[in-house]
């Protein structure tokens, strides 16, 4: 996994952890591969909420139809590295 | 001068103040998930164009055993349901179910025709449905004096929201319902007739009906501001020529089939025997969803549209509106703000 991929993966965890308010976790120690609609209980709106945060981080578009995609913080991460590359 | 519109990030729309404020006011109850229940098959009315009576839940038995209710509610509560629509055909001709209802889940509403009293100690928003003046409610409820018994029936009362269907035949007649409410210290929202799966009768909404109801709403929502819970932006929404899954892509598990997330994961519309078909699930079952414009499909499917509203402040403004109306016709203590946006904005799509 490239540095770039890490970097993006601690960015975005460091957003959920804020925008959702969530304690007793921190960038470092959040597992990429938890499915935050299971076990973090992430639903649509707060996966809206962060759709628009990360909209402005990383100037890329999201699609709502692309919201269910969204369930993990490396799949998140992939999709906008991905955004990024087919944009370039 | 490029010409092109402003491009607004997130963070640009919520540093207008009264933006910010009405989004941390909204955001507070993003935690709501709702299932439906129909609670008896049974109604003291029968109203022309009742979407209950239409389709296969109306022979669903009725379930009268609290305990299965109480499993039944307890098993919601533990898959993440915190509220509850309590339905079809007429809830206050079971207020045991209703009350084991509200002990397990305190979060909901309850649609009801409102000539029998819920009891008080069930804290639930009730939503009393009118569908015209008195003699117009004789004529298609065949019940008299509606509007006077319900009005004595929730006389004060916090619970209450009273809810104007509108169709092309009782456009007019809003005025003075509305007046009469306003006179009584009570609240009103606005609903649309919404078709029932092959109903082609008088009440099916027309262009220029939509366009009447249009008008008389603006001009109601400015001349009792404090009586009517509605923006400009519900105005749109629900009087568009275009219905609401053509306008938000409805978000419920009838017209999605995605089970990851959202309503498309955890709504459910029981019927009276207690089961649940997810290919009929939504909160007008047996409506026609080309011409859905209903108040509680709306409350769910522009609310859940927020990504494409957040594209500058007036947008965003109007969906905060909206979400605001929401809140405060569905949620018990919920007050509802000043309208931010007070013009007519255009629907975004997908796409923006």
């Amino acid at each position: 996994m490239s540095n770039d991929t890490n970097a993006t993966i601690t960015r975005i965890a460091e957003i959920i952890i804020d925008e959702l308010k969530l304690e007793d976790v921190t960038p470092a120690s959040f597992d990429p591969d938890l499915d935050l609609v299971d076990e973090v209980g992430v639903d649509s709106m707060d996966l809206a909420t962060i759709a628009l945060v990360l909209r402005d981080e990383y100037s890329i578009r999201i699609d709502e139809d692309d919201y269910p995609k969204l369930t993990t913080v490396r799949f998140i991460a992939e999709y906008i590295i991905d955004k990024q590359n087919s944009s370039e | 001068m490029s010409g092109q519109p402003q491009e607004y990030k997130f963070s640009d729309i919520l540093a207008h103040p009264e933006i910010r404020e009405r989004w941390e006011k909204v955001r507070k109850f993003f935690f709501l998930r709702e299932s439906t229940y129909d609670m008896s098959n049974r109604c003291n009315i029968r109203c022309e164009g009742c979407y209950y009576y239409t389709g296969e839940k109306q022979f669903a038995e009725e379930v009268g055993d609290e305990t299965a209710w109480r499993q039944l509610l307890e098993s919601e509560k533990n898959r993440g349901i915190t509220f509850v629509v309590l339905a079809g055909a007429e809830p206050s001709l079971v207020p045991n179910l209703c009350q084991v209802c509200y002990d397990v889940i305190p979060w909901g509403a309850i649609a009801t025709n409102g000539l029998i009293p819920i009891p008080k100690e069930i804290d639930y928003r009730i939503h009393i449905s009118i569908w015209g003046n008195d003699k117009t409610s004789k004529a298609i409820r065949k019940a008299p004096n509606m509007l006077t018994k319900q009005v004595a029936n929730y006389q004060n009362d916090p619970r209450a929201v009273f809810v104007y269907t509108f169709t092309p035949t009782n456009i007019e007649e809003a005025r003075e319902v509305t007046r009469f409410l306003a006179d009584h210290d009570q609240q009103i929202t606005f609903n649309m007739f919404s078709s029932p799966v092959g109903y082609q009768g008088e009440l099916r909404h027309s262009p220029e009906s939509l366009k009447q109801t249009r008008e008389v709403m603006h001009e109601l929502l400015s001349n009792y501001p404090e009586t009517v819970l509605f923006s400009p932006y519900n105005i749109v929404a629900h009087t568009d020529s275009k219905a609401l899954h053509d306008l938000f892509s409805c978000s419920y598990p009838r017209l999605n089939s995605s089970t990851a997330v959202g309503l498309g994961r955890s709504f459910r519309q029981y019927r009276t025997d207690l089961q649940w078909d997810r290919e009929a699930s939504c909160c007008v079952p047996d409506t026609a969803c080309d011409d859905c414009r209903h108040y509680a499909a709306g409350s769910a499917v522009v609310t859940a549209r927020m990504y494409r509203h957040a594209t500058d402040p007036t947008t965003f403004s109007a969906w905060l509106d909206y979400v605001d109306t929401y809140l405060a016709v569905w949620v018990r203590g919920y007050t509802k703000g000043k309208n931010l946006c007070d013009t007519f904005i255009t629907p975004p799509s997908n796409t923006q």
